[in-house]
């Protein structure tokens, strides 16, 4: 599915964190590319981030939950 | 080598699914009135696919504030006041700030109201039945008529002194006036050419004057509420403007298209032809004020500030009266106006707040539920437990 601007963002940032704090990349990385924020930009891009969103509908169920 | 009309159809078709229908038949109309190459039209199509996704608004996105800010900046930018003289009519209409201010404020009554009033084909086209139905709606009084009137002390009687040139103009006969005047009981009316006498069986000086003053109000024809009428001719139709507005009954004149004929008065339409109507209302008004002084909004802006006026079956106010005041967050409330009363109210009824809203959640410093701070994340477990790193 896709993701609004809002959950791209969040899910780099929540990624980025992770990276920066010692988290295995899932990407192969090189020299020039060290930054948390681009890494986790490119694992986005290649849809490996192991990071869902959870979609609420307006009566606050989630999205493809049951009664 | 230009694509047929055929061709330019056959393939946007699969656009059909993609944008909206209004949309669609526009972009077909305008397609068809062109020559245009292969390569050419499929620029065109992921233009417009691409325009189209672009103007989508996102889950999450703060339209309200978006809205607020959209319609607030161009106020800024209006003359502070302004009176407006419609063209040729000289018809005096609120328009600019004021103006905007009574719809977002849903006014019992707009300033000045105001009709337009178009006609039916027949009439539409016809000089002369376009004046007749114009004669019809305007209102007019005893007093329009009169060129003076007089109490006779000696004879104890009420002279009234007709103005011939007024009646020739309204199409009236003194006649016409006299069988109006004999609603008025207990009194013996004698016609003399332009002047009527108005005797009481033994009146005092007081019942006189009450006599003077009755008759110079009493009511001759047209519909109650419109002052004055005037009948223009636009591009290939008469249409009739007036001051004062009076829907309901002026829908019920024949020769009134009553598809097309419109009032500024909101309240009244809400009234008379529902909330719906009232909702489309509040939009027009509020762009066709904006766009007078050379000012565009994209319209969803006016459509969120109407929905949410309308939402609940009436026409509410913007504001402490209405939709800021029946929120139903005591914080919320208390954030807006009056903070005091709202606590303490809630203190004593003991009030509950669901925290939801944006202003609850920034008061007591949480995440706001907007944009990034409206979605939530959950790690997926399966890599971890699989061990398989890339």
């Amino acid at each position: 599915m896709k993701l609004t601007k809002y959950e791209k963002a969040r899910i780099i940032g929540a990624r980025a964190l992770q990276l920066s704090m010692g988290a295995p990349p899932l990407i192969r990385i090189s020299e020039d590319m060290l930054d948390p924020i681009i890494i986790a930009i490119k694992e986005l891009e290649k849809g490996v981030i192991p990071i869902s969103v959870r979609r609420r509908m307006p009566e606050k169920k989630l999205l493809g939950e049951e009664e | 080598m230009y694509l047929s009309e055929e061709e330019i159809v056959e393939r946007i078709a699969e656009l059909k699914d993609k944008l909206p229908s209004s949309l669609y038949n526009d972009l077909e109309r305008e397609l068809r009135r062109v020559k245009i190459t292969e390569e050419d039209l499929k620029k065109v199509v992921a233009e417009v696919l691409r325009r189209y996704e672009f103007a989508k608004v996102e889950p999450g996105e703060a339209v309200g504030i978006v809205a607020a800010q959209s319609m607030g900046e161009p106020s800024t930018q209006m003359t502070m006041r302004t009176f407006h003289y419609a063209g040729v009519a000289e018809l005096n209409v609120t328009l600019g700030l004021p103006r905007i201010i009574e719809i977002v404020d849903a006014r019992k009554k707009p300033s000045t109201p105001m009709m337009t009033i178009y006609l039916e084909e027949e009439y539409a086209q016809d000089r002369e039945k376009a004046e007749q139905v114009a004669r019809e709606i305007e209102t007019l009084y005893v007093r329009d008529v009169l060129e003076k009137s007089e109490i006779d002390l000696v004879n104890s009687r009420v002279n009234l002194y007709l103005d011939e040139y007024e009646l020739r103009r309204k199409k009236l006969g003194v006649e016409d006036i006299v069988a109006k005047l004999k609603s008025i009981k207990g009194v013996e009316i004698e016609e003399n050419g332009n002047v009527i006498s108005l005797t009481l069986s033994n009146p005092t000086i007081k019942d006189l004057r009450k006599l003077a003053n009755r008759v110079a109000d009493l009511h001759l024809r047209g519909i109650k509420d419109i002052t004055r009428v005037v009948l223009r001719k636009e591009e290939k139709e008469y249409v009739i403007y007036t001051e004062g507005s009076n829907l309901k009954d002026v829908l019920k004149i024949e020769g009134v298209d009553v598809t097309r004929t419109k009032t500024n008065d909101i309240m009244e339409i809400q009234r008379v032809l529902g909330i719906e109507a009232a909702r489309n209302a509040i939009i027009n008004e509020i762009q066709d004020t904006l766009n007078e002084q050379g000012l565009i909004v994209d319209v969803r802006h006016l459509m969120l500030v109407a929905d949410m006026m309308t939402v609940d079956g009436t026409v509410k106010a913007i504001g402490r009266h209405g939709v800021s005041g029946e929120k139903a967050s005591v914080l919320a409330r208390a954030a807006f106006e009056i903070t005091v009363d709202h606590l303490l109210q809630a203190a004593v009824t003991g009030e509950y707040d669901e925290l939801e809203g944006i202003v609850e959640n920034v008061i007591v410093g949480r995440p706001v539920k907007l944009g990034t701070g409206m979605v939530e994340l959950v790690m997926r477990r399966e890599l971890e437990e699989s061990k398989e790193a890339v």
